[in-house]
């Protein structure tokens, strides 16, 4: 299992009801984080929507998570 | 007719007044001057005017032509009079015509400062006490001291950022040349276009298509109430011509669009994105690497924002390296409702990373997406890089297209009281809103669905292939972006309700009727 912090923006805190966490996961991977934390918080935005943020740099889906990991889920936001 | 006239013979008010009407003027102010009684303890019985005409008429004519193009108003005009004048006659007239009234009087009051302050006219007070004296015109303005000339009161205007070692004279001379484009005069403009004209910057370009709602006012702080109704950026030009006379403003009160994007910004060498659309976003970004414009980007969600800078000419990653696939789902302020003061905040770091480009100052954003919580002021700056296959900006600046709205986009958002009676029981509709938000706000004039957004399956959505639908949300966001995923699995036939449930809802029932 890894042990990661994750931080949440926006419609994700609104949704996972907490702006961040700390997660114990099997996923080995930020894809994999998500689908696992779509099922826990039922976040309504499809991964292709949003990006997935893994130590302050943009992440591709399949970077690898490892111990201590922040991560990060942003959607876009357009308000002005 | 000359713009300034001496006059031997009495004013005829209300001819001048008509003679500065126009289609275009929406107001007129005016000032009178008249002769009174005293002056500094002495009766005066009456006057007499001198004027050195030739030099009064040529220097009136001037300060009336620098009214009408600094405060971009319709008409102004000023007669003076001279010979013998008795109290209470009217000694000189100013009126102004302009599309609002907030230039109509700022450019009244200037034309008779600068007119008391520059234009040689004497007069000759007789006192009752049988003494006369010429005293300079100026003292008809009453016994405080002339109002300074515009141009004077520029001492000191930037003297608090001219200190910054960083700026000095010739960052200031840099700002007073600059050009920057906002599109958008909303929350994230409103602060924003304060700061950049009160700083002093040369020319702002104001795009706003607009008019402005009560419910805009929270967070909008360029406006006031009695102004709702009013078109946004003609009120904000005429609020920054009062900030900063200095500052020319042009006004482009319609949508910034691909047909005139590029001409906009080849005009500018700066352009701040205060809009609230994500599709105009993207458009910003194609028109920035299409004329290598550097963008400041920010948008706002309820408590929280995101700041990105976006310079072409540096190689930094553009929006879409950000985003790679068009987001279809970004609530905006009317629906995801807002915090005046976080636009307010964000709009304020445009107006900074707007100066720090145009100053070259040190730290300006660059490749980075800014993330500020301003509920824990939480704050995270996210490196982005350019993609390698970025479909924006892997091309040649000449091979981008700048987005269109497609008629794929057209057909899917569709108003269903536009729809012919007969066809709209055709139309299944299905409520996307949250549970909460039926709650506040139930749709109680149609049967309807009602499956939230956030449980709708995308694996196996419930609805039927050939069965057309019409999706409505808050303000049709929404349920656009969800009509559009649903088309991308091949449901052809949904929907999307404009305006969502209140236009859904106004006025018009199923059936024939």
């Amino acid at each position: 299992m890894t042990q990661v912090n994750v931080q949440y923006y926006a419609i994700f805190r609104e949704q996972a009801g907490a702006s961040d966490e700390s997660v114990e996961t099997g996923a080995t991977t930020a894809g994999e984080l998500y689908a696992e934390l779509c099922d826990r918080h039922n976040f309504s935005l499809p991964a292709a929507a949003l990006r997935a943020v893994v130590n302050e740099e943009f992440a591709d889906w399949d970077t690898p998570i490892s111990d201590g990991d922040r991560v990060v889920f942003i959607p876009p936001v357009a308000g002005g | 007719m000359n713009r300034f006239e001496l006059s031997a013979d009495p004013l005829d008010t209300g001819k001048l007044k008509n003679g500065l009407r126009h289609a275009r003027a929406g107001g007129f102010a005016s000032f009178e001057g008249w002769v009174r009684n005293h002056n500094e303890g002495r009766d005066v019985g009456r006057l007499e005017y001198e004027a050195f005409a030739a030099v009064a008429e040529k220097e009136g004519t001037r300060i009336v032509t620098e009214a009408i193009e600094r405060f971009g108003v319709t008409a102004a005009h000023c007669v003076h009079r001279v010979g013998d004048l008795r109290i209470g006659d009217l000694a000189v007239w100013v009126g102004v015509s302009a599309e609002h009234r907030g230039e109509a009087f700022v450019a009244c009051r200037y034309i008779i400062d600068q007119i008391k302050a520059r234009v040689p006219i004497w007069k000759k007070e007789h006192y009752s006490d049988g003494v006369t004296g010429w005293v300079n015109c100026e003292r008809v303005s009453g016994p405080e001291p002339p109002q300074p000339a515009l141009p004077a009161t520029t001492d000191g205007l930037y003297a608090r950022q001219i200190a910054l070692k960083e700026v000095g004279e010739n960052g200031q001379r840099l700002l007073s040349e600059a050009r920057v484009l906002v599109v958008g005069a909303g929350g994230l403009g409103s602060p924003a276009l304060m700061y950049l004209a009160a700083a002093g910057v040369g020319h702002i370009g104001i795009c706003e298509g607009d008019t402005l709602e009560a419910s805009n006012l929270h967070r909008q702080v360029l406006y006031r109430r009695s102004q709702v109704g009013q078109s946004k950026a003609h009120i904000a030009a005429q609020q920054l011509r009062e900030l900063n006379p200095d500052t020319e403003i042009t006004v482009i009160d319609v949508s910034l669009d691909a047909d005139n994007a590029e001409s906009l910004f080849n005009q500018h060498d700066l352009v701040l994105d205060c809009s609230d659309n994500l599709k105009l976003k993207f458009l910003l970004n194609a028109a920035a690497l299409r004329t290598s414009t550097p963008v400041v980007f920010a948008s706002v969600y309820q408590y929280e924002g995101q700041l990105h800078v976006f310079d072409p000419r540096t190689g930094a990653p553009c929006l879409r390296c950000v985003w790679p696939r068009e987001p279809n789902v970004a609530p905006t302020c009317n629906e995801a409702g807002v915090l005046g003061p976080v636009p307010g905040v964000f709009g304020s770091l445009q107006a900074m990373e707007a100066l720090k480009q145009l100053l070259s100052l040190p730290g300006r954003l660059s490749g980075e997406l800014l993330m500020l919580d301003l509920l824990s002021f939480r704050s995270t700056k996210i490196s982005a890089s350019r993609l390698a296959d970025c479909e924006i900006c892997s091309r040649t600046p000449d091979q981008i297209e700048l987005p269109r709205p497609g008629e794929f986009e057209i057909a899917l958002d569709m108003d269903l009281a536009e729809v012919d009676p007969g066809l709209r029981n055709d139309y299944v509709v299905i409520d996307i809103r949250e549970q909460d938000e039926v709650s506040a706000r139930p749709l109680t004039t149609l049967p309807h669905r009602h499956i939230a957004m956030s449980t709708f399956s995308l694996d196996a959505p419930p609805i039927e292939p050939d069965q057309p639908y019409l999706l409505c949300c808050a303000s049709g966001t929404r349920s656009r972006s969800l009509a559009i995923e649903l088309r991308q699995r091949g449901f052809a036939h949904v929907y999307s309700q404009t305006g969502g449930v209140d236009h859904l809802d106004h006025g018009h029932s199923r059936g024939g009727d």
